[in-house]
C-alpha cells in the first residue's frame, strides 16, 4: 500500500477542509487497492464520492461519471501514459487530473504536467495531502469558472468570457487562455489599480514568487496583441512599483471633446461601443 | 611556465581566447535571462560559445599532453583549463534549461545572478589576459572571490523566494535547476581564481 497510514488523519493539524468545495466526485485509477481504501475513508468523511478503477475507462464512460477529479497512476497507462493524459485533458478540460506515482524524474514530472496533469504527487503520500491538493485545484479553477459570462465592452474591445476571447470589430485578438483571464480580470475591475501579487494569485492560482516577472511579461504580450487591432486606445496603465489599472483612454490629442475616458461597461450598458 | 618560449606564448594565447569566449557566453546569458521568454536565438549563441569553448579546451589539453618537454605545472594548467570550460558549460546548461522548461518570464534574482556571472567572467577574461602579459593578478583574484560571495547571496535569496510557500511547484522545479546551474557557473569563475592563485604561487617559487 503506497499511501501512508502511519499517522491518523485526526492527528494532523491540517485545518478545515475547503469549506465551499461541494461534494466532489473523484475516481482513483490505481492497482494498489490499499491506496484507494485509505483515500476513500477520508474522502467519504468529507461527503465526496469515490470510484476505484483499475484502468482508464472510455471517454464516454468518464463523461457520464461527471467527475471533478481523476487520481491516476501513470504506470497503469504503459509507455503512452503522457499521451493518455493529454487525451484526457483535451476531452475533459474541466476535470482535474492528479498523478500519484512512485518517485520519478524531473523530466517525467514536467512531461506529465505539460501533458495536462494538474498536479503530480509522489507516493507514498498522505491522504490528507492528496485531498488538500484536489481542493486546491478546485479553488484555482473557481476564478475561471466564475468568470462573468456577460461581454465587457471597453474602447474598441468586446471581452467575451463565454468564448474566452476578446474581439475588436468582430475580429478575434487570438488571446491565449492566460492572456484572456488577465485581460478579463483587469477589465472586470475598471479604474482600480491591481497589485502584481493579486493579479498573479487570481490568474495563475498560486502565490507569486518574489522577483517573478510573469505578470509584466503577460501584460506586455497583451498590450502588443491589443495594439494590433486597436492602436488608438490605451487600455492598460502601469503604476510603477504597484501594478496595473484598466481604463480605456484615447491619447489627449485624439480625444473627442465629449469623451475623456470610456470606462468598461457591460453589454447591457450602451456606452462602450459608442466611444469607438 | 617560469620561462616564456614560443610554446608558452601559444598556450597563453589559447587561455586568453578561452577567457574571452567565457566572458562572451556570460554576457549573452545575462541578456537571455532578461529576455525570457524570447530566448531561442540567444540560447543558440550560448550553445555556439560552449562548442567554441570545447574546441579551445581541447586544443589546450592536447598542447599540454603532447608536449615533447612536459610543462612543469601541467596539473595546474589542466585545472585552469577545466575551470574556464566549466563557466561556459554551466552557462549553456542554464540557457538550455530556460528554453527546454518553457520558462515564461524573467526572475529578478536570476537576472541579478546573470549580471554577477557576466562581471565574474569578464574578470576571468581580464585575468587570463594579464597572465599572458605577466601582470599581477592579485586584484583580479580578490574581485573573483568577492563576486562569488555575492553570487552565493543572490542565489540563496532566489531559492528562498521559491520556497516561501504557496508557490507553483512547477515554478519551484524550473527555477531551482536554473539557479543551481548559474551558481555553478559563478563557482567555476572562482575555480579559475583558485587555479590562478596556485599557478602564480608556484611560478613565484619556481
Amino acid at each position: 500500500m503506497s499511501i501512508t497510514e502511519t499517522h491518523r488523519v485526526e492527528h494532523l493539524d491540517a485545518g478545515p477542509s475547503f469549506a465551499s468545495t461541494p461534494a466532489l466526485r473523484i475516481a482513483v485509477v490505481d492497482r494498489d487497492t490499499g491506496f484507494g481504501t485509505v483515500l476513500r475513508r477520508r474522502a467519504e468523511s468529507l461527503g465526496w464520492q469515490q470510484r476505484d478503477l483499475t484502468q482508464v475507462p472510455a471517454i464516454d464512460a468518464l463523461v457520464s461519471m461527471r467527475l471533478h477529479a481523476l487520481v491516476i497512476d501513470p504506470t497503469l497507462l504503459g509507455p503512452q501514459w503522457a499521451e493518455t493524459i493529454e487525451y484526457l485533458r483535451g476531452n475533459l478540460p474541466e476535470m482535474a487530473i492528479v498523478v500519484t506515482t512512485a518517485p520519478s524524474s524531473v523530466g517525467q514530472r514536467v512531461r506529465g504536467i505539460r501533458a495536462g496533469a494538474d498536479d503530480w504527487i509522489t507516493k507514498p503520500c498522505h491522504p490528507e495531502e492528496l485531498i488538500a491538493r484536489i481542493e486546491s485545484i478546485m479553488r484555482r479553477r473557481k476564478p475561471a469558472q466564475g468568470l462573468t459570462r456577460e461581454p465587457i465592452l471597453a474602447g474598441d474591445l468586446s471581452i467575451r468570457a463565454d468564448q474566452f476571447q476578446a474581439f475588436c470589430e468582430g475580429r478575434s485578438l487570438d488571446l491565449t487562455r492566460r492572456e484572456f483571464e488577465l485581460l478579463h480580470l483587469l477589465a472586470d475591475n475598471p479604474g482600480n489599480v491591481l497589485e502584481r501579487e493579486e493579479i498573479y494569485q487570481r490568474v495563475w492560482g498560486f502565490q507569486m514568487a518574489h522577483g517573478d516577472r510573469s505578470v509584466d511579461v503577460f501584460i506586455r504580450k497583451l498590450r502588443q496583441k491589443i495594439a494590433l487591432f486597436s492602436p488608438d486606445w490605451d487600455y492598460i496603465h502601469t503604476h510603477f512599483g504597484v501594478g496595473y489599472r484598466f481604463s480605456p483612454e484615447l491619447p489627449v490629442a485624439e480625444k473627442p471633446a465629449s469623451i475623456k475616458t470610456a470606462p468598461a461597461k457591460r453589454k447591457t450598458a450602451k456606452a462602450g461601443k459608442a466611444a469607438a | 611556465m617560469a620561462k616564456r618560449g614560443s610554446r608558452d606564448k601559444e598556450l597563453l594565447d589559447l587561455f586568453e581566447r578561452a577567457g574571452k569566449n567565457a566572458a562572451a557566453a556570460a554576457v549573452v546569458l545575462d541578456t537571455l535571462l532578461g529576455s525570457i521568454p524570447d530566448v531561442a536565438k540567444l540560447s543558440e549563441r550560448v550553445l555556439e560559445a560552449e562548442q567554441e569553448g570545447d574546441r579551445i579546451t581541447h586544443a589546450i589539453l592536447r598542447k599540454l599532453d603532447t608536449a615533447s618537454k612536459p610543462y612543469q605545472d601541467v596539473g595546474d594548467l589542466h585545472t585552469l583549463a577545466s575551470a574556464v570550460d566549466d563557466i561556459v558549460d554551466h552557462s549553456e546548461e542554464a540557457a538550455d534549461m530556460i528554453g527546454r522548461y518553457g520558462i515564461e518570464a524573467p526572475m529578478v534574482q536570476a537576472s541579478e545572478l546573470g549580471g554577477i556571472l557576466a562581471e565574474a567572467a569578464a574578470e576571468v577574461a581580464g585575468a587570463l589576459k594579464d597572465l599572458r602579459k605577466g601582470n599581477d593578478l592579485t586584484s583580479r583574484i580578490v574581485e573573483l572571490h568577492r563576486l562569488e560571495n555575492e553570487g552565493d547571496r543572490v542565489s540563496r535569496e532566489g531559492l528562498g523566494a521559491l520556497f516561501a510557500g504557496g508557490i507553483d511547484p512547477m515554478v519551484v522545479i524550473r527555477w531551482k535547476d536554473v539557479y543551481e546551474s548559474l551558481e555553478k557557473a559563478v563557482d567555476a569563475c572562482e575555480g579559475v581564481a583558485h587555479a590562478l592563485e596556485t599557478l602564480t604561487l608556484r611560478r613565484g617559487s619556481a
